[in-house]
């Protein structure tokens, strides 16, 4: 029999004051820790989206100082024209900052842990104090990864794949403190990661409310749970190897050191044993935020709700047997070359599937198109488009030519943005109510959805030409080479469609800040939607639930025969009762 | 489908059955599974390198002090059969067992560290060091005399690497099983809930399995 | 609480015992001045013999439900899988 250490004795709705301190800083509550991960998060995508703005000023407009630039140091930027060791750094800070401080939090840090415990119907997570710890390990990590700008040598400039031996050698890349912060912090953020996800598993597994069984929880929980698995098993290969790499730079180690002995190819397989599987875990909460979103939007449950899971399933198995396809130019063994294609190409099919069932969920639904709403279908749009180029790059053939190029770059923007970023939106707009107990607002919502869409498109997708144009990545003045020098007008066209892109997150951060205090005022159920979470106050109390629900119906329940008085369906209304609930009360 | 009939598929207990173990246990199984990649990094990689370059590693007991080490690994093996004696102990009530058995394993924990880290003092002195021989040391002298491998940077540093984080877990084992036998003295580990020796119990055991594997792997292969 | 549920514990100093020879034989088999490829086969086996007497005795997944084996299983093939890869770069 499965028992349950109660976290507090606050299962019954009561809260006993804590001090300042304990309630908003070192919170062991679960939606707290949810919400710093979320302004701490939100921090750094706006930082690291500072550094791609930079980047993107010397690709496009290498002859003119930078707007501000007069506020860099002149080991950065003298007279505002960007140094090639400060692109580097840029361009590694903005993929790492991006991967492991934004993206992965948000999605993660943010919305596991506010929406494991109240979806599944528990009182927190399984390990609140593990959880605390959790995120107080990602704030010096973070802190240690900035402090990098702020040394002599500046970043790590090794790109965010910090490839051995050039990140091993500071005499390669002239940085040589900033590498080695830049493994501690990516250590330390990997404990963070490692105990997170061992609180998820653990809660998911053995906290479901009487009744949750597993094939009625949302497909944003199944989502994150096999995210967290991922995140178990894959960040540790990276923790080994970053140790490893660690000591090439500060102890004279030569694992991956050719003229110590070592190989570094090793570092390759390393990196991307864990690499692959971590883009995955980029993707999949995104995918279930989506589902979750459009089943709401559409008013009818999840087209073939099974094969969602099983594709979840699949998707995170495959991604174990792929990472080879980011080495087919490495030289490594032939025979495996074929292999991770062939296995690639596969990987394909269970992502295919789920676009598919959101495009049959929609069929014929009854459509509200809430903010939410728009983003998530933009998701799956736009992932579409990055799981294109992605068929493309499978082919080890055709890999050869677009490795390194511009063609990986659009690849992993429009998965990434487009994919991750719009999925992160969809979900922000649709559990603040939830988390801050107020609307954001809807008109200033769509138009940032809107320029969002279309600046983000026009940013990303001219980066496909340059990549068959053969302009590769990473490089700070492509205009060195002439058959570059035709992109050049590209370059600039992308740079001003970054720029207006990143001034329409204005909009957000506005809405995001002033609907905070100004807000309407958030029902139980503002987007009528079946989730445990709508079934408390907004926000909900400490505790959440103040008796533990008992779970009835599937997630999906949208426009169910069986209702009369709505077109939902909550998981633990019980229709025999009288008298009927009103909804979004 | 009726209500009735969806509550009636309801567990008792107040939650889904789930794992069936308590959340302390299901988390320790968890977080060893990442404690498995993470040493899959360290040992992998001396396989691998090993398998890269063969000559760049020295022969067992060439090197290293293979006999002490062996009698360090039986201690370890030991201290595991303590552990489980002491939760054995507890699980049927004998609160004197448990209590000796703890301190038992606490004794030859520290112990295995304290040979350990005799070990690599020792071996830093003759010249072994993570990036390989030392200058002008005892075992460079070998080697230039050719009765060692000339160079063996990837050896020292995957020993160390290896080794070192083997330790260092050890370590910190140590630490967490001084607070249980404290807790295991004061009378807090009862024959209904002993959760933290058998917690203590699962990361121990798994510690002396990864001792297990490399000391064959790095000191006898 | 705790699962206090109700199992006959197996001969732990048994399994010691044979952890202990196993150990010894192995420090023995090291050393024999056979062919490298059967040592090391041999030393592996053994190896992975007293791993696997931990796992099922010690930490009593002979006596668990397959639900929780599952979680210790889960991340073996994945070991594997990384290490015989790689390996196949320099053979």
């Amino acid at each position: 029999m499965a028992t349950t250490a109660m976290p507090h004795d606050t299962a019954h709705g009561e809260t006993h004051e804590l001090p300042f301190i304990r309630k908003y800083i070192f919170s062991t509550d679960h939606k707290t820790i949810g919400v710093q991960f979320l302004l701490m998060s939100l921090l750094f995508l706006f930082v690291g989206g500072l550094a791609a703005m930079m980047i993107r000023w010397q690709l496009g407009f290498p002859d003119t100082p930078l707007p501000g630039g007069a506020l860099l140091p002149e080991t950065m930027a003298p007279g505002g024209f960007l140094l090639p060791e400060f692109f580097n750094s840029l361009v590694t800070m903005h993929g790492t900052l991006m991967v492991f401080f934004a993206i992965m939090p948000l999605l993660v840090g943010v919305f596991g842990n506010f929406l494991i415990p109240l979806k599944i119907g528990a009182p927190d997570m399984a390990f609140p104090r593990l959880n605390m710890w959790s995120f107080w390990t990602a704030v010096p990590a973070g802190i240690i990864m900035l402090s990098g700008f702020f040394v002599e040598g500046g970043a790590a400039g090794a790109g965010w794949t910090s490839y051995a031996p050039l990140a091993a050698n500071g005499e390669y890349t002239g940085v040589y403190l900033g590498q080695q912060l830049w493994l501690l912090s990516i250590a330390l953020l990997g404990l963070s990661s490692i105990l997170g996800a061992t609180n998820y598993i653990t809660t998911v597994v053995n906290l479901r409310a009487p009744g949750m069984t597993w094939f009625r929880l949302p497909l944003s929980i199944w989502a994150l749970f096999i995210t967290a698995i991922l995140v178990l098993l894959a960040i540790p290969i990276l923790s080994g190897a970053a140790i490893m790499l660690f000591f090439d730079q500060t102890i004279g180690t030569h694992f991956f050191d050719p003229t110590g002995g070592g190989q570094p190819l090793l570092w390759q397989h390393l990196f991307w044993y864990f690499g692959h599987p971590e883009v995955y875990i980029l993707i999949l909460p995104g995918m279930g935020v989506v589902s979750d979103v459009i089943a709401n939007g559409s008013r009818k449950p999840v087209f073939g709700y099974h094969s969602m899971v099983y594709a979840i399933i699949g998707i995170a198995f495959l991604g174990w047997l792929v990472w080879g396809h980011h080495m087919f130019q490495s030289g490594m063994n032939p025979a495996l070359g074929m292999t991770f294609m062939v296995s690639t190409m596969l990987i394909a099919v269970p992502s295919a599937i789920k676009v598919f069932n959101w495009m049959g969920t929609m069929w014929r639904g009854n459509i509200r198109f809430h903010v939410p709403m728009l983003h998530a279908v933009s998701f799956v749009a736009m992932f579409v488009i990055g799981g294109l180029s992605g068929v493309f790059m499978a082919s080890t053939p055709v890999d050869i030519y677009f490795h390194d190029t511009y063609f990986i770059v659009a690849h992993i923007h429009y998965v990434l943005f487009g994919g991750s970023l719009f999925a992160i939106f969809a979900a922000i707009t649709f559990w603040y109510p939830k988390m801050f107990g107020r609307l954001m607002n809807p008109a200033l919502g769509r138009v940032h959805w809107f320029l969002t869409f279309v600046f983000f498109n026009m940013t990303f997708w001219p980066m496909h030409n340059l990549g068959v144009g053969g302009h590769m990545r990473r490089i700070y003045d492509p205009n060195q080479y002439a058959f570059l020098q035709p992109l050049a007008g590209t370059n600039r066209f992308i740079t001003i469609s970054a720029l207006l892109l990143f001034t329409s997150q204005i909009l957000f951060a506005v809405n995001f800040v002033v609907s905070w205090f100004k807000g309407a005022k958030a029902s139980h159920n503002p987007w009528e939607d079946n989730g445990l979470e709508w079934t408390v106050p907004s926000p909900p109390p400490h505790g959440n639930f103040s008796a533990t629900p008992t779970v009835l119906h599937g997630p999906y329940e949208f426009s169910s025969p069986l209702v009369q008085d709505a077109d939902f369906l909550p998981q633990s209304r019980n229709l025999d009762a009288l008298p009927a609930r009103p909804a979004g009360e | 489908m009726a209500n009735a009939q969806a509550a009636a598929m309801v567990s008792p207990g107040g939650r889904e059955l789930g794992s069936g173990v308590y959340n302390e246990k299901l988390g320790m199984w968890v977080f060893l599974g990442s404690e498995v990649m993470f040493f899959t990094a360290l040992i992998g990689s001396y396989v691998i390198l090993r398998f890269a370059t063969p000559d760049a590693f020295a022969a067992p007991n060439a090197i290293l002090n293979v006999p002490l080490t062996g009698v360090n690994t039986f201690l370890l093996i030991c201290s595991s059969v303590t552990m489980v004696k002491a939760f054995a102990a507890v699980h049927d009530g004998d609160q004197r067992g448990l209590r000796i058995y703890l301190l038992a394993t606490l004794v030859i924990g520290a112990t295995f560290v304290g040979v350990q880290v005799y070990e690599y003092i020792h071996l830093v002195h003759s010249g072994f060091i993570p990036a390989g021989y030392a200058e002008g040391s005892h075992l460079a002298e070998r080697a230039a005399a050719g009765e060692l491998p000339p160079s063996i940077g990837i050896y020292g540093s995957s020993f160390y690497a290896m080794t070192g984080f083997h330790g260092f877990h050890v370590t910190m084992g140590v630490i967490c099983m001084s607070f249980v036998t404290l807790k295991a003295f004061r009378g807090k580990y009862t024959r209904s809930d002993h959760r933290g020796v058998e917690v203590i119990g699962l990361y121990w055991h798994f510690v002396d399995l990864v001792w297990i594997i490399l000391f064959t792997i790095v000191y006898l292969i | 609480m705790s699962e206090t549920h109700a199992f006959k514990h197996p001969n732990y100093w048994a399994v010691w015992a044979v952890l202990a020879a196993l150990t010894l034989v192995e420090l023995g088999v090291a050393f024999l001045p056979w062919s490298k490829g059967v040592i090391v086969l041999l030393l592996v086996g053994m190896a992975l013999w007293k791993a696997l007497l931990v796992a099922l005795y010690f930490m009593h997944l002979r006596f668990e439900a397959n639900r929780l084996r599952i979680f210790a299983i889960a991340p073996l093939p994945l070991a594997v899988i990384i290490v015989v890869a790689v390996i196949m770069e320099f053979v």
